[in-house]
């Protein structure tokens, strides 16, 4: 991802420390919940539909988490909102937003120049639904 | 589990004859990468599929006149269509009952559409949400209106959730309620070679409306967010408690340990309880 030819922001190589402590925050909370589903552009649509379809059904959670971080919000509300469809109703969906923040480091184009390295903090618009089956009342 | 078919299993017009499947498999939305130069916004849409919870009314395409045989490669994309020679003339939505049960009638509407411009939407909204309190807290009047939707739908609705952080940001103490629907939106596209032909396709777009409210809103209601009355520093608690069990309740309330006073960071929202909840 660094070019060297322009001004190369690569998103959180640097230890920065708020970068660094916040990219790891979040590939670790998958790990922990097996029920959290991070939606992204690259994989494929149907894929990432069926691994939702699959934690629900045969993994026997009760709700799933679909997390989705500033394009993949469409795509991941476009997952919930399928898997509703595909229930009949029995699923609702809770959505909640947020802001993360991304850091990318900047370095200079020349090494030789004496600029250093800048970080350049921007903020970005994250979706978390949860899709779950109503308790029974 | 679903027909996985990437692409609308061929049916070329939504000459749905069958208006409401009840939709056994997903149609899963073809990814609009249409192979070449794609428009980075394009979102998988979905064309014109009928759920059958949705009561949508049957969602058919009109093709008003043919342009090519029957079995036209259904130019489903925005991308496809202009390429077929086609501009899109009008675009109108078709308008869905407000998400929000027993919402006041002086509520502020914002509609963010793909186009708008984040700083023009933020200033009329917060002139009007921090204009000085209606006496009645009513907020009908211009001054101090106590709630604030914004709805968006489509490429939009990254667009409108940050609206809504933005605001949430520089208004504190909001409470939200976030729902989401499909939205029916009917297009007009006129052929660029004339010949009057044209043709009306109708999308099923995702949709969002984000309720932003001053006053308390029910917090069984799924989608609730609780304002953020402490901001939760994550790399804070992550790097001295790994263990995660004694932090936070996060589901919704106010941290318990937070105690940093508000940082300008704010990091990730409370959200959805992402730790385990119990």
């Amino acid at each position: 991802m660094s070019s060297s030819h322009t001004d190369s922001s690569s998103p959180a190589v640097e230890m920065d420390p708020v970068e660094y402590t916040l990219r790891k925050r979040l590939p670790r909370k998958l790990p922990k919940r097996r029920n959290d589903v991070y939606v992204n552009m690259k994989t494929d649509f149907r894929a990432q539909l069926a691994r939702c379809q699959k934690l629900l059904e045969g993994g026997g959670h009760r709700e799933i988490c679909v997390h989705g971080l500033g394009l993949a919000i469409n795509r991941a509300i476009n997952i919930a909102l399928q898997l509703q469809a595909s229930s009949q109703g029995a699923l609702q969906l809770a959505a909640n937003t947020s802001t993360v923040e991304l850091v990318d480091d900047l370095e200079p184009e020349d090494p030789d120049e004496a600029g250093e390295p800048m970080t350049r903090t921007r903020n970005n618009s994250a979706i978390h639904i949860k899709v779950f089956y109503p308790d029974p009342q | 589990m679903f027909t996985g078919c990437g692409v609308v299993s061929g049916q070329n017009q939504y000459l749905n004859r069958d208006a409401v499947r009840p939709h056994p498999g997903l149609e899963a939305s073809r990814p609009i990468q249409m192979g070449n130069g794609v428009t980075p916004g394009t979102c998988p849409v979905y064309q014109g599929q009928i759920y059958s919870n949705a009561g949508q009314s049957a969602v058919v395409n009109n093709v008003s006149s043919p342009l090519k045989t029957a079995p036209l490669p259904v130019p489903l994309s925005a991308l496809k269509l202009g390429q077929e020679g086609f501009k899109k003339v009008c675009r109108t939505e078709e308008d869905s009952p407000c998400p929000f049960p027993g919402l006041a009638s002086g509520v502020l509407e914002m509609r963010v559409k793909e186009g708008s411009k984040i700083r023009n939407l933020m200033g009329f909204a917060m002139a009007r949400m921090q204009g000085e309190k209606g006496v009645s807290g009513g907020g009908l009047s211009d001054g101090g209106l106590r709630q604030v939707v914004f709805t968006g739908s489509g490429r939009a609705v990254t667009k409108t959730i940050t609206c809504a952080e933005i605001m949430k940001r520089k208004v504190g103490c909001l409470h939200q309620l976030t729902k989401l629907r499909y939205k029916v939106v009917k297009e007009v596209w006129e052929s660029t070679e004339g010949g009057n032909s044209e043709m009306t396709v109708h999308r099923t777009v995702p949709s969002i409306s984000i309720l932003l409210s001053k006053d308390p809103l029910d917090p069984q209601e799924p989608g609730y967010q609780p304002p953020e009355t402490l901001s939760a520093l994550w790399e804070e608690r992550e790097g001295a408690e790994p263990a995660s069990h004694t932090t936070c309740k996060r589901p919704l309330g106010p941290l318990p340990h937070s105690s940093f006073p508000n940082c300008k960071r704010v990091c990730l929202g409370e959200g959805v309880s992402v730790l385990p909840p119990h």
